[in-house]
């Protein structure tokens, strides 16, 4: 009797102990816990345009887009007060903000601007495209030149850029996290840059304190932040690779602010949305999940094919059945959010009798046109179903369409390539500009073939591309929508599916968070109210 | 004895080669450029051919052998390409990680498989036979990451004892290591049952009784070191198969592990990480081999005769 009261006695306390060390891991005041799938690979914006979380709160950006009350987005100054933009389009004079300081206490001056853009452009690598449209940024890129030609600084708190062409989209483009303003004197000393918590000198609101691999990071405030103080003193980013582990910590108390969009539909409608309805924020993840059509294919090539499919698909079915109506149908090109957006646009109805007159008309038989949706391994779940819906959708009205998976880089070859069929992917935007689509996918040869397009007509793509340089806002507004509506209603480029919504839920130490305007799935943790 | 021992170094010798040779050759077989996953969807091919040329991956295939062959005998695999660190510190770092999961999760399993398998033997046909035995079949049938939900909801999300996930405190591995060694210790308590009933059976075990040995001492000192030959194959190559790296089991519980960081290779196309990880789990694999035989030798004379 005494041994096992002994036992029990031992074995109450042990799990007393493991209890106290668990409600040790409770939140102080002012951290934030949150989860992501992944860990980061570096933090550095010139490797990478996956992951922006740290660049985003790390670092400050000359404009910040933010959202608007009525959901849309508006480019704001941030380090930069003042621009003034030549009548031709191509010179932007630029003031910075007085005393704004970065986190090891050396100024931010016109020279660290420099260069950063000067930075990206000899990385080489990832986000060169911004700081390439600056005069002299090709001789920058194959060395010849040290500086740009197109960036002067006049003092500390001045200097202009000269665009190779005129870009009215251009201070959109500067709020992008790829365009975050990095300590040039930091920079020179540092040899691994984005590696390091201790090298990752900013400006913004925190400061990278911890990073241990596949296990977390943290950021904490940084008291020399020139903006106003957030309710957020510390950040710490948990990295579960499982969705329902980052499930049962948010119900437990262990985590903030969950991002749903990785969890299992069920789960969030079953639970989420009956349990935490009032504490769910949704907001449209701007970008746009499309069907792409290689004009080089046997079939594809041939437009009435390609509307077809546009008709042939139900795309209000796969949003409520896959996404659970969590979702906005797209008709064509420049999604929900971005300020080109036209509502107006008909784009393709769904139709299956009229795909099936249509392949008629044309001249294919039942089942005579195939083709390839290439699905790419490491694609989201709900992406590889929407593939197979599109198949079994497509095959009702006789086209033919095989779902092959790929390995992820194996797809990225074939697509690189130019030589694959088709495939379902997700376009997210970086900053609120028509032209973060529209030039991407279809401003040239190269990117329509990159992509595996391979529009032909040229004519369409010099407009795409001229449209940049269109000052007005309004002209520019319509050129875009006259495009999109050539694009899409004559050439039926490709087939426009959804602009999917972004859930998040907030924990109970939350009051308020205001989820990002863009396509991705970073935050400014300042924009998280602690209750 | 000794040149056993030169013997069976020889073979892991070559065994470490073949595997070198094979992720080797098969991470270069298989179609899709490392450079471009590691620049991303958006990167144009001026970039991705420039990548290529810096990660090496233009160079000829045996230059590319050969500077890997020659990093890895001096313990150097090169620079993870997504994580930008190298190789060795990361699976340093998660090696520690998975030693303690793996060391943990044997303990239990042995615990729980040496005591129940005897109790089964000895009780044989009884209620605790049968519950034991029904127990370790549904340790061996249960899927681990079935095991391991199963647990992390009823032990830290219902009854709040041990952490969800994560390895800030010793608590945190807890819970993986009973999901871990779970199904280790149904294979063991079968094994010592089985093995143990034969043995019981055995003329020495009379004899032994006849002596006047008491029931313990003759299960102990008797039936249970040479009911433990097979048993020690088996744990030892469960503990080489747990430290080279338990998936699931570290991914749900999110702990950063060999396991993990293999996952994390095979997906972000990491030659370097792949390279390292492979050829860690070979050596382990070796090395649990390695140790089986040594303590075949310590504990049955026939084979130290036979040497």
């Amino acid at each position: 009797m005494r041994k096992t009261t002994t036992l029990l006695t031992t074995a109450l306390t042990c799990a007393m102990a493991l209890q106290a060390s668990c409600t040790a891991l409770a939140a102080e005041d002012g951290v934030l816990r949150t989860a992501v799938l992944y860990d980061m690979t570096t933090m550095d914006v010139a490797k990478t345009s996956d992951n922006y979380l740290v660049p985003m709160n790390v670092f400050d950006r000359l404009f910040e887009t933010r959202k608007t009350e009525g959901g849309n987005a508006q480019i704001v100054g941030s380090l930069c007060t003042d621009y003034q933009v030549s009548e031709d389009g191509l010179t932007y004079d630029f003031t910075l903000r007085d005393g704004v300081v970065f986190s090891n206490g050396s100024e931010l001056t016109a020279s660290d601007v420099q260069y950063t853009f000067e930075r990206l452009l000899k990385a080489g690598q990832e986000n060169m495209d911004i700081p390439g449209e600056v005069a002299g940024a090709e001789q920058v890129i194959s060395k010849e030149a040290d500086t740009l030609e197109g960036f002067k600084v006049t003092d500390d708190l001045h200097f202009s850029v000269t665009l190779s062409n005129p870009n009215a989209g251009f201070t959109a483009e500067l709020s992008a996290p790829a365009m975050s303003i990095v300590d040039a004197e930091t920079m020179e000393k540092v040899k691994n840059f984005g590696k390091a918590p201790e090298d990752t000198i900013g400006s913004g609101p925190y400061i990278v304190t911890e990073w241990k691999t596949n296990d977390h990071y943290t950021l904490e405030y940084n008291p020399k932040y020139w903006g106003e103080e957030p309710s957020v003193k510390k950040v710490i980013v948990n990295v579960i690779p499982d969705a329902n582990t980052q499930n049962l910590m948010f119900q437990n108390g262990e985590l903030d602010l969950l991002d749903l969009q990785s969890l299992d539909t069920a789960i969030v409608e079953s639970t989420y949305k009956t349990m935490y309805e009032s504490q769910i924020v949704s907001t449209p993840k701007v970008g746009l999940t499309y069907l792409t059509f290689n004009e080089n294919q046997e079939y594809l090539k041939d437009a009435n094919v390609r509307k077809a499919i546009c008709m042939a698909i139900d795309v209000d079915t796969i949003i409520a059945s896959l996404y659970n109506g969590n979702a906005i149908r797209e008709h064509g090109i420049i999604p929900t959010g971005i300020w080109a957006h036209n509502d107006q646009l008909a784009g393709y109805s769904y139709d299956p009798d009229g795909a099936k007159q249509l392949l008629s008309q044309a001249g294919y038989k039942d089942g005579e046109v195939a083709f390839e949706i290439a699905q790419d391994s490491a694609a989201d779940s709900n992406i590889k179903l929407v593939c197979q819906a599109i198949s079994e959708q497509l095959k009702a009205v006789g086209i033919k369409a095989n779902i092959k998976s790929y390995d992820h880089a194996a797809w990225l070859d074939l697509r690189n390539s130019s030589k694959m069929d088709s495939f379902v992917a997700v376009w997210g935007m970086d900053y609120n500009d028509p032209a973060n689509i529209m030039y991407t996918f279809f401003g040239n040869e190269k990117n329509t073939r990159q992509r595996s397009l391979n529009y032909p007509d040229t004519a369409t793509m010099e407009r795409v591309s001229a449209a940049r340089a269109v000052m007005d806002d309004t002209t520019r507004e319509q050129e875009y929508q006259a495009i999109e509506k050539k694009l899409i209603e004559a050439d039926a480029v490709w087939c426009p599916l959804f602009e999917s919504l972004h859930l998040y839920c907030m924990g109970d130490r939350v009051e308020s968070f205001t989820p990002h305007w863009a396509g991705f799935s970073d935050f400014y943790a300042a924009d998280v109210v602690l209750k | 004895m000794l040149r056993n021992i030169l013997i069976r170094l020889l073979q892991a010798v070559l065994v470490l080669l073949g595997a070198a040779l094979l992720v080797f050759i098969m991470l270069r077989i298989i179609p899709g450029n490392p450079a471009a996953v590691l620049m991303g969807e958006h990167a144009d091919t001026a970039v991705i051919e420039k990548m290529t040329k810096e990660l090496g991956l233009d160079q000829p295939v045996h230059v590319q052998l050969i500077h890997y062959l020659a990093g890895a005998l001096r313990g150097d695999f090169g620079t993870s390409y997504s994580l930008g660190k190298p190789v060795s510190q990361l699976m340093a770092s998660a090696f520690s990680n998975t030693l303690i999961l793996a060391l943990m999760a044997s303990a239990f399993a042995w615990l729980v498989g040496i005591i129940s398998g005897i109790i089964a033997a000895v009780k044989k046909n009884s209620i605790l036979d049968h519950l034991f035995m029904g127990v370790s079949l549904l340790g061996v049938s249960m899927p681990v990451f079935m095991a391991a939900m199963v647990l992390q909801f009823f032990f830290s999300y219902k009854l709040k004892i041990f952490p969800i996930a994560g390895t800030q405190s010793f608590a945190g591995f807890i819970l993986p290591a009973v999901a871990l060694g779970w199904n280790s210790a149904g294979s063991v308590a079968r094994l010592v049952r089985s093995t143990l009933l034969e043995i019981l059976e055995e003329d020495y075990i009379d004899t032994a009784r006849a002596k006047g040995r008491r029931q313990m001492g003759v299960l102990i000192l008797h039936a249970m070191r040479n009911a433990m030959l097979p048993v020690i194959t088996m744990m030892a190559i469960q503990l080489s198969g747990m430290l080279s790296g338990a998936v699931l089991t570290e991914t749900i519980f999110s702990i950063n592990g060999i396991g993990r960081l293999a996952v994390q290779a095979i997906t972000g196309r990491d030659i370097p990480l792949l390279q390292g990880t492979v050829l860690f789990s070979a050596a382990l694999v070796i090395l649990g081999n390695f140790l089986a035989d040594s303590l075949y030798h310590v504990l049955d004379p026939r084979i130290r005769k036979e040497a």
